[in-house]
């Protein structure tokens, strides 16, 4: 965790508090790189190797960003600074098919954060720390098998204070099983009250209540990038570390959301935001991975990024919904979150349903409008007009020549309906793009080529301003 | 040389919706949406327009009633709260005549785009969740983006309808039904150039006029003839204006 939690490294590095190494990375580990020598001693072996002071803050925040993303799991979970996280997944083994899966489901996601996790899982918070500490992965399920795992754990696992470490060496006992045998009163005696206590809590015998970690109430989230991104694109695999983090704390709050912004730190200090609007409260990883990279393909950086940002502007109450019984889900994403990518991918104006207006004038009585907003029915639906309408209108009238007093359009026109008299509009005449007041005969008419056409005849001469298809 | 036994008997495999006789047309088991033309629907594979698949419409002119064809279909469509969408439409839509035809207005998606027509196509059948996607490419949309259309097409619940010109018939298409329109007299003259079956050997006049001249309303103008199939007769090609 020290070590993964800082963002411009590169193998082979280490850590150092206090002039000593605190860890290295596995580069260094090979050419002999061991916690608790001297920086010089560590530069001496790998003159390459790049040096970091420890930064406890930043490993908190980095702590907290996987807590985050845990919620998924489970919503009882609590923070053991420095480096481990505690999940209470005995309620929800059987959500995620059993023990193994679940685990497993956990490595493999802590993998995608970038992080490699050791893990235990054992009846009680100690035992599942010391498990984990000591590596191998023991799953124990009750306390028979935790209490065998426990026993050959060594003693240095308990992070005990050095002076209690050294006393117990010094006593000749290697492991925790050997200090379980011995009455605790003397113990009690010899070692001081912590380290019974703590025994006696992971044998499950003291009640061991953890604190819950509060999961904030606003999301926000950062990310420092390993090197400097050129191309947007490159973008998305670290946007997903982050969307996955936002996944995880909706979950948790049971929320989703509707807005969110991507905030881009370039190298000179300034930001960009990439604004994300769903058509529909949403918290599914892969569909913001899909909207983003819509984003992100679209996108030109002014500068190099350093550092991304997420925030959730605009979050709405999820309900609870159920799972099919069955497998019917349709496939696919759906009508609304496609809606939603061609209008990122085209622009906003060119992904538009219609309304209807209640307007005499054709060319108003269509609105465009979202698709994606929901205004209800519209307002002229009851009375359907009782003559005929063309499916296509011109967006703008097409004057049409004369001949012999009859108006020509491929050929002379056949009128083949009566008169439909569409006049007024006086409230909107003089205004700019408005349609204003019309005085017009409407009729149907048929070319000698077949094409039905709707056709006017105002003051001005003969109009073409609709196609019967 | 011993007769091999067959891997599986004659009678599965014609049994096959994507196998048929060269005699008879192809029963589709996907479901198909009836046009709203008896005769028309006798003509086409499984008894009316295909879902999950491409269909493709070559018209020679437009505005000779070519949409009103598909207008039973999509206000069938519409009215069971279905998308429609129509993808670079060459007119601006006339909401009252979409929504006298049956079609809802606020679930038909008008998407504008010139260049990128075949990803949206794409992108709108692959999603699942339209019920119709019309489009009107521009001629140099080329064989591999048809193909992908008819993969993105196929086993999805769309009724996918591609408009292009009638001189493109001689082209090859991987849609599976391929339709041409003509203006004809009174009535729309419709010859399916290509369907899974036997080929069509005559074209179908339908009455276009009496969609828009509909019962009780002003239609003492126009009296359209009555649904009948006629002999292959369309008009040849006039000179365009």
């Amino acid at each position: 965790m020290p070590i993964e939690s800082l963002p411009l490294r590169q193998p082979p590095s280490a850590v150092v508090a206090q002039g000593r190494v605190w860890l290295g990375d596995a580069v260094a580990g090979e050419a002999g790189v061991c916690p608790g020598q001297k920086l010089a001693t560590a530069l001496g072996l790998v003159p390459g190797l790049t040096v970091f002071e420890r930064d406890k803050q930043r490993e908190r925040l980095a702590l907290e960003g996987l807590a985050g993303w845990a919620g998924r799991f489970t919503p009882n979970l609590s923070l053991a600074p420095p480096d481990e996280i505690l999940l209470d997944i005995g309620g929800c083994l059987r959500l995620f098919g059993g023990l193994e899966a679940i685990t497993s489901a956990i490595v493999a996601g802590c993998h995608e954060q970038g992080y490699t996790p050791q893990l235990g899982v054992a009846p009680t918070a100690l035992g599942a720390r010391w498990l984990a500490r000591a590596g191998g992965g023991a799953l124990c399920a009750d306390m028979e098998s935790l209490s065998a795992a426990l026993a050959v754990l060594p003693c240095p696992v308990t992070r005990w204070p050095p002076e209690v470490l050294a006393r117990l060496e010094s006593f000749g006992l290697g492991h925790l099983g050997e200090l379980r045998a011995l009455p605790g009163a003397g113990l009690r005696r010899r070692l001081g009250n912590g380290p019974v206590d703590d025994l006696s809590r992971a044998w499950g015998e003291l009640p061991d209540p953890q604190k819950a970690f509060v999961f904030p109430e606003q999301f926000a989230a950062g990310l420092e990038l390993p090197s400097r991104v050129e191309h947007a694109e490159a973008l998305i695999f670290a946007g997903q570390r982050l969307f996955s983090t936002l996944a995880g704390w909706l979950h948790v709050r049971q929320q989703r959301v509707r807005r969110c912004t991507l905030h881009l730190v370039h190298d000179d200090g300034a930001w960009s935001a990439v604004p994300l609007h769903f058509a529909e409260a949403s918290a599914e990883e892969g569909r913001f991975l899909r909207l983003l990279r819509e984003h992100l393909g679209r996108l030109t950086l002014r500068a190099p990024v350093e550092a991304l940002r997420l925030q959730a502007d605009e979050l709405a109450d999820r309900p609870a919904d159920s799972a099919h019984l069955f497998e019917q889900a349709p496939s696919g994403e759906g009508a609304l979150a496609c809606l939603e990518r061609l209008r990122a991918r085209l622009g906003e104006p060119s992904v538009r349903a219609l309304a209807l207006v209640a307007d005499y004038r054709p060319e108003c009585a269509t609105r465009e409008q979202d698709p994606l907003r929901d205004t209800g029915p519209s307002t002229a639906g009851e009375a359907p007009p009782d003559r005929p309408r063309p499916l296509w209108l011109l967006p703008h009238p097409q004057p049409l020549h004369e001949s012999r007093g009859g108006p020509l359009w491929h050929g002379p026109l056949r009128l083949v309906s009566t008169p439909e008299r569409l006049e007024s509009g006086w409230w909107d005449a003089g205004e700019r793009q408005a349609t204003g007041d019309v005085r017009r005969d409407y009729f149907v008419a048929r070319n000698p080529l077949g094409q039905w056409v709707w056709i006017f005849r105002s003051a001005e001469g003969w109009f073409l301003h609709g196609l019967f298809a | 040389m011993n007769a091999l036994p067959l891997p599986v008997a004659l009678a599965d495999v014609l049994a096959r919706g994507d196998v048929w006789r060269g005699d008879t047309l192809a029963s589709l088991p996907e479901a198909t949406i009836p046009s709203g033309y008896p005769e028309l629907d006798a003509e086409l594979p499984g008894g009316g327009w295909p879902r999950g698949g491409l269909s493709e419409f070559l018209v020679e002119r437009s505005s000779v009633g070519e949409l009103s064809l598909l207008l039973p279909a999509l206000a069938c469509l519409s009215r069971a709260d279905g998308w429609l969408a129509l993808v670079a439409p060459p007119w601006l839509p006339h909401a009252p005549a979409w929504a006298a035809a049956g079609v809802v207005p606020e679930r038909l998606v008008i998407v504008r785009t010139e260049r990128e027509v075949a990803w949206s196509v794409e992108q709108l059948l692959l999603c699942g969740g339209f019920a119709a996607v019309l489009a009107w490419p521009d001629e140099r949309i080329d064989a591999r983006a048809l193909r992908r259309l008819q993969v993105a097409a196929e086993g999805r619940p769309a009724l996918a309808c591609l408009w292009r010109g009638a001189g493109v018939a001689e082209q090859p298409s991987p849609a599976p039904l391929r339709v041409a329109l003509a203006a004809d007299e009174q009535a729309l003259a419709v010859r399916i150039l290509k369907r899974r079956g036997r080929p069509a050997s005559r074209s179908l006049c339908l009455p276009f006029s009496s969609s828009l001249f509909r019962p009780g309303r002003s239609s003492r103008v126009v009296a359209g003839p009555a649904l009948s199939v006629l002999a292959d007769r369309i008009p040849a090609a006039a000179p365009a204006a």
